[in-house]
């Protein structure tokens, strides 16, 4: 039974997790035309509790990505140097739809698999069932 | 009538095998995306249980064998068919699903002979 519950808590932790990755990539998307907006990237890693392991997944610290701005051309625009330049986003459109598209996947699984052990709880239950 | 408890306590180790080698996997899956974490996994309760049963023991006493072994398997980061994705990653979603889904049908199979067990034991005190 406690093995169950166990891995109910893993898969929401992973749920969690890539519910978390899925709205800086959404922080990412929307910010793409700002300008000098640096995108959010976050890290996967294990939790501890107690210093010990539990398998659990959890998110690490936001970072920035280092890319290099794109550099727009735009004379007309207050924010651009003498050579008619200003600094963009660096969020590329194309990583970011990848990245969310594996986020929703893997959200998929750990939901598949918290469904499944909640069915082989219940058909456990279901032996006391007359 | 006491032979058949035997089958009682296989059907029920089965089952919690089952249940552990799930929560592995649930773990696996939760962490398929975090760098350098290595897939885990347990082998199977047919594997264990003929490892555990290949000399020509016959139980004579509850004691003599205990089906221990079974229960409580390692969880253990073997060799993975799958390769290491960049950062370092073992986990293969398609792999563990397939696994995930093997394991909940043998969960399934142990419950049914438990409750078929039951069952027979129903019937022969004449209670149906």
């Amino acid at each position: 039974m406690s093995d169950f519950s166990e891995a109910m808590s893993v898969a929401s932790s992973g749920m969690k997790a890539q519910a978390n990755r899925l709205r800086h990539v959404s922080e990412n998307i929307a910010n793409v035309d700002t300008p000098g907006y640096r995108r959010k990237t976050i890290a996967f890693q294990e939790a501890f509790a107690d210093s010990q392991r539990t398998g659990a997944v959890e998110t690490g610290k936001v970072r920035l990505d280092r890319a290099e701005l794109t550099r727009i051309y735009d004379p007309g625009n207050p924010l651009s140097d003498t050579s008619g330049h200003y600094n963009g986003s660096n969020v590329n459109m194309l990583i970011e739809i990848a990245d969310a598209r594996e986020a929703q996947r893997s959200y998929q699984a750990n939901l598949k698999m918290f469904d499944q052990v909640r069915q082989m709880s219940s058909a456990l239950m279901d032996l006391l069932r007359r | 009538m006491y032979q058949s408890l035997d089958l009682f306590e296989t059907a029920a180790a089965m089952a919690e095998h089952a249940g552990r080698r799930q929560a592995v996997v649930a773990r696996n899956i939760a962490n398929a995306d975090t760098p350098g974490f290595s897939a885990a996994s347990i082998p199977s309760f047919s594997e264990i249980y003929r490892a555990d049963h290949t000399s020509d023991m016959r139980l004579t006493r509850p004691g003599h064998m205990s089906l221990e072994a079974v229960m409580k398997p390692a969880a253990t980061t073997g060799p993975q068919a799958g390769q290491a994705s960049p950062d370092g990653n073992t986990v293969s979603i398609e792999d563990e699903m397939l696994n995930a889904v093997a394991i909940s049908r043998e969960h399934n199979r142990a419950l049914t002979i438990y409750r078929h067990t039951m069952t027979v034991l129903r019937t022969t005190l004449g209670q149906t």
